[in-house]
C-alpha cells in the first residue's frame, strides 16, 4: 500500500484547520506553551522566594544553659544578634519537640586533654531536625559560634605576638571563570528539557485524542472510512496534523521560555538575574528543532496509538495518562547533578533527547552521541509506525472494539497463539 | 454485461468474547440494476448494515465476493470508494467545519477533478438550498440542515452508486419525505441505488426491488408486484412477515 501525498495533504490540512477552531486543542498547543510555563514559573519562584523571606525574618527561638561568667562575651553576642531570641525555658527538649522553641545551647564542661586547660568549655546545640525553623536556630547558632571562636584564636595569638596572617597557613580563592552567557545557558539547559517534554506531550495530547477517540465519538471516523484514499494515506495525515501540533507546542514553549527566562528567574535570584545571558548559540538552533521535531514525532506515535483504542474523548484521556507519565519519569534522571552523555544514556528514548538539547543549549556537540540518539528515536518511531500499521489491520479495532484497552489488543491479536477474532480490514 | 452491484455468497462473521461467533450475514446474492433503487428490507439485526458497510469497503467479507462497477470489494476498495456514496445515521460530519468546506473536502478526498470542485460545491449548496448557511460551521446548524449537508458530502464527487443505511432513522416526518424525494430525484438522474430500511411503507413507496433479510440471510428478492404474487399478500408488512414466518 502506497502513500498518495495529494491525499494526505487534503487530510493534513482538514485536520489542521478543524483543530484550530477547537479551543481545547489552541489553548494547549499555543496558549500554553507561550503563556503558561512562563508565568506559572515566575509564580511558583514569586511565592518561593516569597516564603523564603518569610523564613529568613523569623527570629530564632533559643534558650542558653549553663552559661557561666568566662562564656559571658559569648552569651552578650548571642543576646545581641537581632535574628535570635534567647528564651527561658522550664523544659528546654519539650518545648523544642512542641515546637515552642527552636534551638537550646548548653554550656557543658571540657572533656579529655581539654579539660587541662583553663577557659576551654564544650557547647551542645540541641535541635529538632525535622524542623526548618530549628535547622535554621542551628545554622546561625554555629555561624555565631565560628565567629566568637575566630576572634578568640586572633586574641590568643596577639598575645603570642602572631598576626592574622601568620595564623593562616593558607587563604582559598575562587575564580569562577564561566561567563554570564554560559551560566545563562546552564540554567537553561537544566531547566528547558523539562519543559519541552511536558509541551510537547501536552501539544500533543489533545489533537491525538480528538483525532482519533474524538472521531468515534462524534462518529466522523466511518464516515472518513468511507472515502476514497487508502487507510494508510489517512493515518499518515492524522500523524502529521499531531506532530505539527506536538512540535508547535515545544518550539513555541522554547522560544517563550528563552524571552522570558530573565523575568522568570528575577524573583528567584535577585540582583545576580541581571548578570545573566539567556541566549541558545544560533548553531545549535538546527539541532534544537531537529531533535524537537523528532521528540514530538515519537511521543504523537505513543499518544495516537493509545488514544486510538478509546471510544470517547475522556476514555482517550485516561488511556494516554499512563504514557504521559511513562515519558515524565526519565526526566528525573535529568537533575542528577554531573549526568555525564554517555552511549548508555544516548540509548535511552526521551531521557537521550534531553541531553543532546541539554549540551546544545550550552554550545556543545558530542557527534557520536547524537547520531545515536537520532539513530535510536528514528528507530522508536518507526516502531510505533509498524505497530499503528498492524493495529490498523484489524477492521475490530476500526470498529471500536476492545473496550478501549491497547492491552486487551494487545492480549488477544498480537500475543502468539491468538487471533480469534474477526477479518483484517 | 454486469450489474453495477454483484454479491455472490457475501457472509460475514464477528466475534464476541461472550457470545463466541456470530454469523451476521450467512452467504448473501443479489445484484442492483443500474438506475434502480434497490431495498434491503429487514428488521434490527437482520444483517442489513453489516450487508452494506461491506459494500462500502468498511468491513471485510470473511466469505463470498461483491463487485461494485466492477471493482472487488476487497482487492480494490479504494476504486470501489471513488464509485460510490455512503450515507449512514452513524457517518457524522465534522462540527468545526462549514458546509462549504465539508462538500469541497470531501468532493477533493473522493478524487472529483480539481478544476471542477468549486463548481461542483457551489451547485450542491444551490441545489440543497445552504446558501444562507453555507459558511456557517456545522455545529451550529439544524438537524435538518445537517441531513442536507450529510446528504451533499454523499455525493459531493458525483459517484455512480449510492449506499443509504436507514437514511430516515431519527428525522421527523418532513425531514423523511424530503430525504425520501432526494433519493427519487438521484434515480432520476440515472444512479443506482442501495437502500436499507426497517420501516415498510419507505421500501413500498421507494424501492424497485426488494430483499427481504432476516438472521442475515435473503428470504426473497424482487419487485414488489412479484412478491404480491409469490406470497398472496398485499402489504408489504404482510409479505415480510410471510417470508420470516416461513423459516
Amino acid at each position: 500500500m502506497t502513500i498518495r501525498l495529494s491525499d494526505v495533504r487534503i487530510l493534513y490540512l482538514n485536520e489542521l484547520r478543524s483543530a484550530l477552531r477547537e479551543r481545547s486543542i489552541v489553548m494547549n498547543s499555543i496558549f500554553l506553551p507561550i503563556f503558561l510555563y512562563p508565568v506559572l514559573l515566575w509564580l511558583v519562584y514569586t511565592g518561593m522566594s516569597f516564603v523564603a523571606g518569610q523564613t529568613e525574618g523569623f527570629a530564632s527561638r533559643v534558650a542558653l544553659l549553663a552559661f557561666s561568667n568566662e562564656q559571658r562575651v559569648f552569651k552578650i553576642d548571642l543576646e545581641r544578634d537581632p535574628r535570635l531570641e534567647v528564651k527561658t525555658s522550664n523544659d528546654p527538649l519539650a518545648d523544642i519537640r512542641n515546637g515552642d522553641l527552636d534551638l537550646m545551647v548548653e554550656i557543658l564542661p571540657p572533656a579529655g586533654e581539654a579539660a587541662r586547660l583553663t577557659g576551654n568549655f564544650r557547647v551542645r546545640l540541641t535541635y529538632d531536625n525535622s524542623k526548618d525553623r530549628s535547622r535554621m536556630a542551628r545554622d546561625r547558632i554555629a555561624e555565631r559560634l565560628r565567629l566568637y571562636r575566630d576572634r578568640y584564636l586572633e586574641q590568643e595569638a596577639g598575645k603570642l605576638g602572631l598576626t592574622p596572617a601568620q595564623l593562616q597557613q593558607f587563604w582559598v580563592e575562587t575564580n569562577n571563570i564561566a561567563t554570564e552567557r554560559q551560566m545563562g545557558q546552564f540554567i537553561l539547559g537544566l531547566m528547558i528539557p523539562i519543559f519541552l517534554i511536558i509541551m510537547v506531550a501536552v501539544g500533543s495530547m489533545h489533537p491525538a485524542i480528538d483525532c482519533t477517540a474524538g472521531e468515534r465519538e462524534k462518529s466522523t471516523w466511518e464516515t472518513l472510512m468511507t472515502v476514497a484514499t487508502s487507510r494508510v494515506n489517512i493515518v499518515a495525515a492524522k500523524y502529521l496534523y499531531v506532530s505539527t501540533m506536538a512540535a508547535v507546542a515545544g518550539i513555541l514553549n522554547l522560544a517563550a521560555m528563552m524571552f522570558s527566562m530573565k523575568s522568570v528567574l528575577a524573583p528567584l535570584l535577585g540582583e545576580r538575574i541581571s548578570t545573566f545571558s539567556f541566549g541558545i548559540p544560533l548553531r545549535s538552533i538546527p539541532l534544537i528543532i531537529a531533535v524537537t521535531v523528532l521528540l514530538a514525532f515519537f511521543i504523537s506515535a505513543g499518544m495516537m496509538i493509545l488514544a486510538s483504542f478509546a471510544r470517547t474523548y475522556k476514555e482517550g484521556q485516561a488511556t494516554v495518562m499512563p504514557f504521559y507519565f511513562a515519558i515524565m519519569m526519565p526526566v528525573m534522571f535529568l537533575q542528577v547533578p554531573g549526568l555525564e552523555f554517555t552511549p548508555a544514556l544516548a540509548a535511552i528514548p526521551v531521557v537521550n533527547i534531553c541531553m543532546v538539547f541539554r549540551e546544545a543549549v550550552a554550545g556543545v556537540y558530542h557527534w557520536p552521541m547524537i547520531a545515536i540518539t537520532l539513530a535510536v528515536e528514528t528507530g522508536c518511531i518507526f516502531f510505533s509506525l509498524w505497530l499503528a500499521a498492524t493495529i490498523l489491520k484489524y477492521e475490530d479495532f476500526i470498529l471500536g472494539s476492545y473496550g478501549g484497552s491497547f492491552g486487551k489488543f494487545f492480549k488477544e491479536r498480537l500475543l502468539p497463539g491468538r487471533g480469534k477474532r474477526g477479518g483484517r480490514a | 454485461m454486469s450489474e453495477p452491484v454483484e454479491v455472490r455468497g457475501l457472509a460475514k462473521t464477528f466475534y464476541d468474547e461472550n457470545r463466541g461467533e456470530i454469523q451476521a450475514v450467512k452467504a448473501v446474492d443479489f445484484e442492483c440494476r443500474e438506475g434502480e433503487i434497490f431495498g434491503l428490507l429487514g428488521a434490527n439485526g437482520a444483517g442489513k448494515t453489516t450487508t452494506l458497510r461491506m459494500l462500502a469497503t468498511i468491513l471485510a467479507p470473511t466469505a463470498g465476493s461483491a463487485t461494485i462497477l466492477g471493482h472487488d470489494v476487497t482487492a480494490e476498495p479504494a476504486a470501489v470508494r471513488r464509485k460510490l456514496g455512503f450515507f449512514s445515521a452513524s457517518t457524522a460530519l465534522y462540527p468545526r467545519l462549514t458546509a462549504r468546506e465539508t462538500i469541497e473536502f470531501f468532493a477533493r478526498i473522493n478524487q472529483y477533478p480539481s478544476d471542477q470542485v468549486l463548481k461542483r460545491v457551489g451547485y450542491l449548496v444551490e441545489r440543497f438550498g445552504l446558501a444562507s448557511y453555507a459558511d456557517a460551521r456545522i455545529e451550529k446548524l439544524s438537524t435538518g440542515m445537517k441531513q442536507k449537508v450529510s446528504i451533499a458530502r454523499t455525493v459531493a464527487h458525483d459517484p455512480p452508486l449510492l449506499i443509504f443505511d436507514e437514511p430516515t432513522v431519527g428525522l421527523d416526518v418532513l425531514n423523511a419525505l424530503e430525504m425520501q424525494e432526494v433519493i427519487k430525484e438521484f434515480r432520476n438522474q440515472g444512479k443506482t441505488i442501495v437502500f436499507s430500511t426497517h420501516i415498510m411503507s419507505e421500501a413500498e413507496k421507494l424501492c424497485d426491488r426488494i430483499a427481504i433479510i432476516h438472521g442475515g440471510r435473503i428470504l426473497a428478492c424482487d419487485t414488489l408486484e412479484k412478491l404480491r404474487q409469490a406470497t398472496g399478500a398485499r402489504y408489504l408488512e404482510d409479505i415480510f412477515v410471510h417470508y420470516v414466518k416461513s423459516l
